[in-house]
């Protein structure tokens, strides 16, 4: 058969375009990235994407796995590079270098015609907001608060959580026995220190940016890092390995009894609550007040548009997250607590005891910092600072010097 | 007295027996020359007399004194190696001379005896060059230069000639022949080139399959090879073989097969026939136009090379190979005929390949 | 008919192929694909490094000279990172040479059983940096880990170290990590290095008297010079570029005890999003370990072989 070069070209054209029509009334494809690793939120989001598919025949969506560390990475180089997602997940602490770096797109106009606003107060928007403009709707929260051993608290006859930093200190001292192998409190030394020690250091009044400016308050940033930091050195309720140990360790510490009490949100709530009893060997607690503010962060998150290929569909996608059945879903499967209202007024959490530190801590708990440079800050000067505080390389007025330096230098 | 006794060597890899009790007697200032193919055992059987590698039996005895416990170093022994085995990071000098220093003699000594030794090999411009920027010839010398300033008690070489080109080899072989007649050290040398034995020995061992099959002076072996492996092995062109029968009747004896009759000297010979493969070399085969020739047969190719003429003739069912004279006539085709000194053969049984050994007559012919 | 090909545009490319140019022509295609892959890249990372390139400011993109390079001389980390990847490569690969070496001696016999040792040995340089990091974070971890349980139970220790919470400690455990991680690189080198060494030469030492130690000096070290330089070499060059291991060990901590070029880099940009200083952190490796390629192929001489 001969086929001349232009009825060739003629004809491809049309199989392309026919192909083309034929997946556009089929399915409209979006993708999604995310930094869901673990077993439990893999089954949430799972479960959230078939409920999507459900109510949503037209679409698609495939999910993208980015482990945690790497994500802005990942992100980063899609922006400068080329190959954004649709949609992807935005936590509070990452909102202002993604806005900042343009890889989110402005969804104002849509949010205000959306049915379920209404279930999202207004603090729930602050956190995904920029200029007031709106870049991503909220889905769940990581709420902070502490775990306790029951146990180990009535063994050492204290009567309950402690309330304040003293209260705090005075129960890591009763509940130390290195001969046991046992050490009050699970310090987070290594990476992802920074949050406590800045938390800490605002609960002893110091702020840490204002419009815009370094604002870190010396005096009360040392004494916020003597305290904290003496829990390891003087003290020594802390295990020795603390200026190394990340979530994985202190997690570990606390599941097989090594320490007593450790500070995290309400995401690592499945994971405790599969190694020790609930409300037997261990408890949940709001956080410890500091001697000038009570600290805890309740960082909302919730997911983005990153490209407007198909703006319709992630549109669909990013708003199911805001809704009930998904909110519920991702709750069974992963006891994330939800960020919509009329979740949080379901029974599962209305009813459980465990949850009412983290209902508490709603009332009280503040956002996450958030201005551009924070990320860049807290993991490359205050987690090596602080963890040389720890080791004895530094005292913690040098430390906080370089906090206060490198802070400048991340906001200029 | 630098004797060499090597007594009922055997040596085994496990379930591999590569010797089989290995006896040789060599002389004070005896050239032994260890030939044979490769995989014959004449490497490992030189390994163990430098101590480099251990008999599973049997003793060695350098200068009438056991040295079969003893490590190469108290062998009192040098060794070339067909690689040269020079160290590459040192001089030619220190090369040379690096026996002495692993012996704590002095340097100054050393120096003189390094340069000594230099000389006698013409090497001496090149002391103080590194083995990388040395031709292969020279490298040559310099291994051999190592082995002389020693002054050891035994020469060991390991096939050093093999690496060379070939004018190069025939250059090197008048020197090491040099070297013996004027230093008279002992020589053990292995080697699978048959003209290097015959030319340096003054006792060849010619072995096969861990054996030896033949330990003689370069000339017994050559006329008179002990079987018909040495004989093959032995002689370029080889030696021709020719199957047929051995008559004996009314105390005369011959050797038939198709196309030639050869009368056999024998004394004392019982009467009958028995199979057997006459050996006769090429230059023993003179052309004759006599009609009761020996050997009859058909020219197949001529090959002048200038000093001879290389007669392949067809005798019976036989290949047999001709040194003619230079000028020889004829073509292929052409009938030709050969006489021979019936002393200048030999007969080989046919089933054990053993030479028949004929009475008194071919006694030391 | 003659003269029309010598006209033809295929008859002119035949002439052509009698000039010396006609290489040139042959050698363009694989030209453009080496300037596309490498000459690109490399110098689009020095135009970063001279311009600022801070993915959370667009703002302030634009030229600005050596600004970073002068902000490098006064930055602590950087001198830091600069003395630690020195320690970090220098000690890693004295290990991993010694490692490899004693690893390929003992291949190299002849006894039944090595060929199945050199693929075991291997196994190491298999695992992916990630996952060796992870998997050592176990094996020394503070409270589960094995190595500590082995080392109470001997009683070298009285209790469990904390190897990577000490900074005296943790730079020297993660280069015995690295080390394991990266010996059958040299092991494999040098085991092909060693089935080259004429095994006359060692007989030849052995008659003149030379000890195991003096052979190995004189016969083996020598004899395995290119191959240990061109391992060092391609080794010093995957260490210096390479901040995996440490960031899943210790992240540069504790402090910036373990804080190494690669890895300052590697944050500077993915974390801090400071493209442009990070470029110039990678130029400064680039001139470092040019540098230093260039000097040690000099000092070893292998050229000249």
């Amino acid at each position: 058969m001969q086929v001349t070069k232009r009825e060739f070209l003629v004809a491809t054209a049309a199989l392309a375009l026919a192909s083309g029509m034929r997946s556009a009334q089929a399915a409209t494809a979006i993708n999604y990235w995310h930094h869901f690793a673990s077993q439990s939120e893999m089954a949430g989001l799972m479960k959230i994407i078939e409920l999507f598919g459900k109510s949503h025949p037209g679409i698609g969506v495939t999910q993208e796995s980015i482990p945690n560390s790497e994500y802005m990475a990942k992100v980063s180089s899609a922006v400068v590079a080329g190959g954004r997602p649709d949609t992807g997940m935005v936590v509070a602490e990452r909102f202002a270098d993604l806005t900042a770096m343009g890889a989110l797109v402005d969804i104002s106009e849509r949010v205000k015609g959306w049915k379920g606003k209404a279930n999202f107060p207004e603090n729930r928007w602050t956190g995904m907001s920029q200029d007031g403009a709106i870049y991503a709707v909220p889905a769940y929260a990581f709420v902070d608060w502490m775990y306790y051993r029951k146990d180990y608290f009535e063994e050492a006859g204290l009567a309950g959580p402690p309330k304040t930093f003293d209260e705090f200190l005075i129960a890591c001292r009763k509940l130390t026995n290195p001969a046991k192998g046992r050490y009050a409190f699970g310090m987070r030394g290594g990476a992802g220190a920074f949050k406590y020690v800045i938390d800490v250091m605002e609960a002893f009044g110091s702020p840490i940016v204002k419009d815009g400016q370094a604002a870190i308050d010396k005096a009360a940033a040392v004494e916020a890092i003597t305290f904290y930091s003496n829990l390891f050195v003087k003290e020594k309720v802390v295990p020795p390995s603390a200026p190394n140990d990340s979530y994985r360790q202190i997690m570990e510490g606390f599941r097989t009894g090594q320490t007593a009490m450790v500070w995290h949100h309400t995401g690592s709530l499945i994971e405790i609550s599969a190694a020790l009893k609930a409300g037997e060997q261990f408890s949940t607690a709001p956080m410890p007040a500091g001697p000038k503010a009570h600290i805890a962060r309740v960082a909302y998150a919730g997911n983005g548009i990153m490209k407007d290929d198909h703006v319709d569909a992630a549109w669909d996608w990013i708003s199911f997250w805001g809704e009930k059945d998904a909110a519920i879903a991702l709750l069974e499967a992963t006891g994330y607590f939800p960020a919509s209202t009329a979740a949080l007024d379901d029974e599962r959490i209305k009813s459980n005891p465990i949850y009412q530190a983290a209902s508490q801590t709603l009332d009280f708990g503040r956002l996450p910092n958030r201005f551009v440079g924070a990320a860049g800050w807290s993991e490359s000067v205050v987690n090596p600072s602080f963890q040389s505080v720890l080791t004895g390389q530094l005292t913690p007025e040098q430390a906080v010097d370089r906090m206060i330096e490198g802070l400048e230098a991340a906001l200029r | 007295m630098a004797n060499l006794s090597i007594k009922d060597i055997q040596k085994s890899y496990g379930a591999l027996k590569v010797l089989h009790g290995i006896d040789v007697e060599l002389e004070d200032g005896g050239f032994l020359v260890l030939l044979g193919p490769s995989g014959c055992g004449k490497s490992t059987l030189l390994n163990i007399i430098a101590g480099l590698d251990e008999p599973s039996t049997g003793e060695i005895s350098i200068a009438d004194r056991s040295v079969t416990a003893l490590p190469p170093k108290d062998r009192n022994i040098a060794m070339v190696f067909q690689s040269y085995a020079l160290y590459p990071t040192m001089t030619v000098e220190r090369n040379i001379g690096f026996g002495l220093e692993m012996r704590g003699v002095p340097e100054q000594q050393r120096k003189a005896e390094v340069r000594k030794a230099a000389e006698m090999l013409q090497i001496d411009h090149l002391l103080q060059r590194l083995p990388a920027n040395l031709s292969g010839g020279q490298r040559q010398r310099v291994a051999m230069g190592r082995a002389i300033v020693r002054n050891p008690d035994l020469f060991l070489f390991d096939e050093p000639l093999s690496n060379l080109d070939a004018k190069l080899r025939v250059e090197m072989r008048t020197e090491i022949k040099r070297l013996h007649e004027r230093l008279g050290t002992t020589i053990v040398y292995v080697t699978h080139d048959q003209i290097e034995a015959m030319t340096l020995a003054t006792k060849v061992a010619v072995m096969k399959g861990g054996y030896v099959q033949q330990l003689a002076d370069p000339r017994t072996i050559y006329e008179r090879p002990a079987n018909m492996f040495v004989a093959g092995f032995i002689g370029s062109p080889a030696m021709n073989f020719i199957r047929g029968k051995l008559v004996v009747e009314a105390g005369r004896s011959r050797f038939e097969s198709e196309g030639v009759r050869v009368p056999v000297p024998v004394s004392g010979a019982a009467p009958g026939t028995r199979n057997c493969v006459l050996g006769v070399r090429p230059e023993e085969m003179k052309v004759t136009t006599a009609d009761n020739a020996p050997i009859k047969g058909v020219i197949d190719v001529v090959e002048p090379t200038g000093p001879d003429t290389m007669v392949t003739v067809r005798v019976g069912d036989h290949s047999v190979v001709a040194r003619a004279e230079p000028r020889f006539q004829g073509r292929r085709g052409d009938p030709v005929a050969f006489d021979v000194d019936p002393l200048s053969i030999n007969l080989f049984d046919a089933e054990t390949e053993e030479r028949i050994v004929m009475g008194s007559v071919h006694q030391d012919a | 008919m003659k003269s029309v090909l010598h006209r033809g545009p295929l008859a002119k490319l035949g002439d052509l192929s009698e000039t010396r140019y006609w290489v040139y022509l042959l050698l363009f295609p694989s030209l453009i694909l080496l300037l596309l892959v490498v000459a690109y890249p490399t110098l689009y990372g020095f135009v970063i490094s001279v311009r600022e390139m801070r993915l959370t400011r667009p703002g302030l993109n634009g030229w600005v000279g050596t600004k970073h390079y002068v902000a490098m001389l006064s930055d602590r980390v950087f001198w830091i990172s600069l003395k630690n990847t020195a320690i970090w490569v220098t000690a890693a690969i004295a290990l991993e040479v010694a490692m490899g070496f004693v690893a390929a001696v003992a291949l190299n016999r002849n006894v039944p059983g090595t060929k199945l040792f050199g693929v075991l040995i291997l196994l190491p340089y298999f695992l992916p940096n990630v996952v060796a990091g992870h998997m050592w974070a176990l094996l020394l971890d503070p409270r589960l880990g094995v190595i500590n349980d082995i080392l109470v139970k001997v009683r070298i220790l009285s209790s469990y170290k904390a190897w990577f919470a000490d900074p005296a400690t943790a730079m020297a455990a993660t280069i015995v990590v690295e080390a394991w991680h990266g010996f059958p690189f040299f092991a494999l080198l040098f085991l092909a290095g060693l089935k080259g060494i004429p095994e006359d030469l060692y007989k030849a030492a052995a008659v003149d008297g030379a000890g195991p130690i003096r052979q190995f000096r004189l016969i083996t070290v020598p004899m395995l010079r290119t191959v240990i330089t061109a391992a060092v070499i391609l080794r010093v060059i995957s260490l210096v570029n390479s901040p995996d291991l440490l960031l899943v060990l210790t992240g540069g901590g504790p402090g910036n005890a373990t804080q190494v070029l690669s890895l300052y880099a590697f944050q500077t940009a993915y974390r801090e999003f400071n493209f442009g200083y990070a470029g110039a952190l990678a130029v400064v490796m680039f001139v470092i370990l040019m540098v230093f390629a260039t000097l040690y192929i000099r000092l070893t001489r292998v050229s000249k072989d």
